[in-house]
């Protein structure tokens, strides 16, 4: 049982640099409310009773953790067994790690200090069980467009699998319990990625992000904790994980996007008005669709002002989807393990130039 | 009056939070207010925020007592908790409790646990009059040695060697985890 396991990481690390011409993944596709929701994600963080946390562990506990959440998924009566790869850290190269994080599958944490680690993925890339990152177990759900109730009972079910033959840390007050106090009780976290740019435009995110930290939630950048905002990208989740049980906070949540896309189409509609914005969605096209090298900084913005111009009916020609599908494949590292590693920064801008112009041809 | 985070500068932002519906507050300097999050929209994009090292300064300085108190279990003292901002492992969440329990409500208001609790197979930690009890209910394995028994009492031998088999599975599987 366990050998397959390495044949099937191997299979999977030899399928990544064809993943592009696969069948779609969630990151590719546009799901509901996806002018302004991009994706759903949760994640539920546990521990394994008997063990110290990650920070305080030895080699050895961390490969028996490993193999215990590795056999809790893949062992031969996990109704999931065959859903799931493992694959270990050690086997990718480095694009292929920040592919990962690129893809948001893992966090950039988990790869920051790779050596000896493991996750779990699903077949379709929805669901990734991190092993001893800050916490020993990881569950992430990932969904297209808004889903946040989907992806919540999605993750519960991996978390009630994992708990039938794995023993949690929990405490009845503090409910489960993790390395950092900020997860006790659900230990879950969930957010969703949105794209904001009528409300970056007329400078309303200021005053959003005050009244967000008043609600519990927080907003950030797209790759989570201390990134950067991107091409008005942001990541909307809950702060509060004690006192507050799943369904609550995954409801208070849902409640605020609500709110917030329907301000953003607000927005949008009196923007998309305006010829100064118009201008700006028409020259950020003509320079996609005719530029010969593109750094990745300058795709993500001005792929930004396409994306509100094709859902404000400003464009046509290409679709969300083509968006997302093509924002993917331009990032630096997934173009790196797709092309080959040895590519310089300047040969990437090229390829990069090439792909976009191809993809967004039928753009006007 | 000077920040509540660091300590060193004076406080020139106040910071107020609600959480379900317990108000918050706290005095901060511009430094760890930044670092905090709490910043205009303007400066967002060089937003550089490690909470794990101002968890460690919120959940109080080390005092450097050489005779500190050690989680029996992992070995972490509290100093080196405050300092990391990493609990050792669920023991310390016992052993230090009064020590913790100041900060945890700094982060998620005055709050008890809501929501999910895992199923009979894991660990549950209850409080009894005070004390700790540590309450393990049967692992499936055990549950079968039980039921095993019960058939030899009733001498349903058939019934036995079939559990018998399926114990003799289970012990082989656990030693895969071992």
């Amino acid at each position: 049982m366990q050998l397959s396991c390495v044949t099937k990481s191997k299979k999977w690390r030899k399928e990544m640099g064809t993943m592009l011409n696969e069948e779609k993944k969630w990151y590719e596709k546009a799901g509901k409310e996806s002018d302004v929701v991009i994706s759903t994600r949760v994640r539920l963080a546990r521990n394994l009773a008997d063990m110290p946390f990650p920070n305080r562990m030895t080699p050895d506990q961390k490969a028996a953790v490993e193999r215990r959440v590795r056999d809790a998924i893949l062992s031969g009566n996990s109704a999931i067994a065959s859903d799931f790869d493992f694959v270990q850290m050690d086997d990718l190269s480095n694009e292929q790690a920040v592919s990962l994080v690129e893809r948001h599958i893992v966090s950039p944490e988990f790869i920051a200090n790779a050596k000896g680690r493991g996750f779990l993925i699903s077949k379709d890339e929805c669901i990734s069980i991190m092993v001893n990152e800050e916490d020993h177990v990881r569950i992430q759900v990932l969904h297209e467009g808004l889903a946040l109730s989907e992806a919540a009972e999605m993750a519960d079910r991996i978390d009630t699998l994992l708990n039938e033959s794995l023993r949690f840390a929990f405490d009845s007050e503090l409910g489960y319990l993790t390395q950092c106090p900020t997860n006790l009780g659900t230990g879950m976290r969930a957010s969703v990625m949105l794209h904001l740019p009528a409300l970056t435009e007329n400078g309303a995110m200021s005053r959003i992000s005050t009244n967000l930290s008043k609600l519990g939630l927080v907003i950030r950048g797209t790759y989570g904790e201390g990134s950067n905002v991107i091409g008005a990208m942001y990541q909307l989740s809950n702060q509060i994980t004690l006192g507050l049980s799943e369904k609550e906070a995954v409801e208070n949540l849902q409640n605020i996007t609500m709110q917030l896309i329907s301000e953003e189409r607000k927005t949008r509609a009196s923007l998309s008005k305006n010829i100064n914005v118009q201008d700006k969605v028409g020259r950020s096209a003509g320079v996609l669709k005719n530029a010969r090298l593109l750094s990745c900084d300058e795709y993500m913005k001005l792929i930004s002002n396409v994306r509100f111009g094709i859902a404000e009916k400003l464009l046509s020609g290409i679709t969300l989807e083509d968006i997302h599908t093509l924002t993917v494949a331009v990032q630096p590292a997934t173009m790196a393990a797709a092309h080959g590693s040895n590519l310089s920064a300047g040969q990437r801008d090229i390829l990069r130039a090439d792909e976009v112009r191809k993809a967004l041809k039928a753009l006007q | 009056m000077m920040c509540q985070n660091c300590g060193k500068n004076p406080a020139t932002t106040h910071i107020k939070t609600i959480v379900n519906g317990k108000l918050a507050e706290y005095d901060l300097c511009s430094e760890c207010a930044r670092a905090k999050g709490y910043k205009s929209f303007f400066n967002f994009d060089d937003m550089d925020f490690d909470f794990n090292n101002l968890l460690g300064s919120f959940i109080g300085a080390p005092t450097g007592r050489s005779n500190a108190m050690r989680c029996p279990k992992c070995g972490a003292s509290f100093e080196e908790i405050a300092e990391s901002g990493k609990i050792g492992c669920a023991e310390c969440y016992n052993v230090f409790r009064d020590r913790l329990m100041p900060t945890i409500h700094r982060i998620h208001g005055a709050a008890k646990h809501k929501g999910k609790v895992p199923g009979s197979n894991a660990l549950r930690i209850v409080e009894p009059a005070g004390k700790i009890a540590v309450v393990e209910e049967p692992t499936p394995i055990e549950k079968k040695r039980a039921e095993l028994k019960e058939a030899i009492e009733k001498q349903d031998f058939e019934h036995a060697a079939e559990l018998r088999d399926e114990i003799k599975e289970m012990e082989k599987g656990d030693g895969n985890h071992a």
